[in-house]
């Protein structure tokens, strides 16, 4: 097994624990909640504070529920089915359905980031909104970004599960 | 874990109660209850780890590696952690918004941490009995 490695370094000792695992997992939810209540903040602060028009509306939202479906299939793929080709075990050409799903994700993930930054240039940059009121639209890039950092944390959480189960398994 | 006796039982409680105080006074203080709504969240929190635990089947299929399972129990720990960041996010988005201010802030998180590690050392001390 140490023949197969391709990198100099090894992956540190602690990274194959369970508890370094469900630690991994535990910090994505707060990502993504994080993620979730900063928008929100943003929304409220619209509601009751701000003094301008530039209100935060059903579009400022869209990125995330676009990043946040992302996520969701992202992480809904089994991710033992990439590397099993149509013509082992997994028959009827399953690694090929979960590389198109997991575009799809992707591209979902990909999208709501970009979609947060649009919404950010187009409706508080371009119109030049004052510095207070710019915050709405620099926590909807943050937010955006959050989700993006807990699909990863959770994605190489969920790969570190897999070592872990071939360290017991042998 | 050692034997949890009766004097841990009457700290954890007075952890508890001190904390439930935080939080109550974060509302009366101020006349705005919302704080209220960080008890409720962090009595929630362990909900989803606990209920995934029992819907998966047991202990013995985190040997079979099948991340069928596990991937209930993640899914468990995702939203525990999602309301364990709930918990202190909360007062943060209120009182950006000046909803409650900053001091029902202060005291209704630390209230809700000390609820929280209550509760977490609760279930920490007293696994053995339920488990076996």
């Amino acid at each position: 097994m140490s023949e197969d490695r391709l990198w100099k370094f090894r992956k540190p000792e602690w990274m194959h624990s369970a508890w370094a695992r469900n630690a991994g997992v535990y910090a994505s939810g707060g990502l993504f909640s994080l993620a979730f209540y900063i928008l929100l903040d943003a929304a409220v602060w619209s509601k009751r504070i701000n003094p301008t028009d530039t209100h935060v509306t059903f579009i400022d939202w869209l990125p995330l529920i676009f990043s946040s479906l992302g996520m969701l299939i992202i992480n809904s793929v089994e991710k033992q089915r990439l590397s099993a080709d149509s013509f082992s075990y997994s028959g009827s050409g399953v690694a090929w359905k979960a590389r198109v799903v997991l575009f799809l994700g992707f591209a979902s993930l990909a999208g709501g980031m970009a979609g947060g930054v649009t919404v950010f240039v187009m409706k508080y940059v371009v119109r030049d909104v004052e510095w207070p009121m710019m915050g709405m639209g620099v926590e909807n890039v943050v937010a955006n970004g959050l989700v993006g950092l807990s699909s990863v944390v959770l994605w190489i959480s969920q790969n570190m599960e897999d070592e872990y189960a071939y360290n017991l398994a042998l | 874990m050692p034997s949890a006796g009766l004097k841990t039982i009457i700290a954890l409680s007075f952890v508890l109660a001190v904390g439930f105080l935080l939080v109550i006074l974060s509302c009366a203080l101020w006349h705005s209850y919302f704080p209220l709504l960080v008890v409720a969240t962090y009595v929630l929190a362990p909900l989803p780890n606990w209920i995934c635990s029992h819907c998966s089947a047991g202990p013995d299929d985190f040997v079979e590696s099948g991340s069928g399972a596990s991937a209930v129990l993640d899914l468990g720990r995702f939203f525990t952690g999602f309301l364990v960041v709930m918990g202190i996010a909360l007062p943060v988005v209120l009182a950006h918004s000046r909803i409650i201010e900053i001091g029902a802030m202060v005291m209704s998180i630390a209230g809700g941490l000390l609820i929280y590690g209550t509760i977490i050392s609760f279930t920490m001390f007293f696994q053995e009995e339920q488990e076996f």
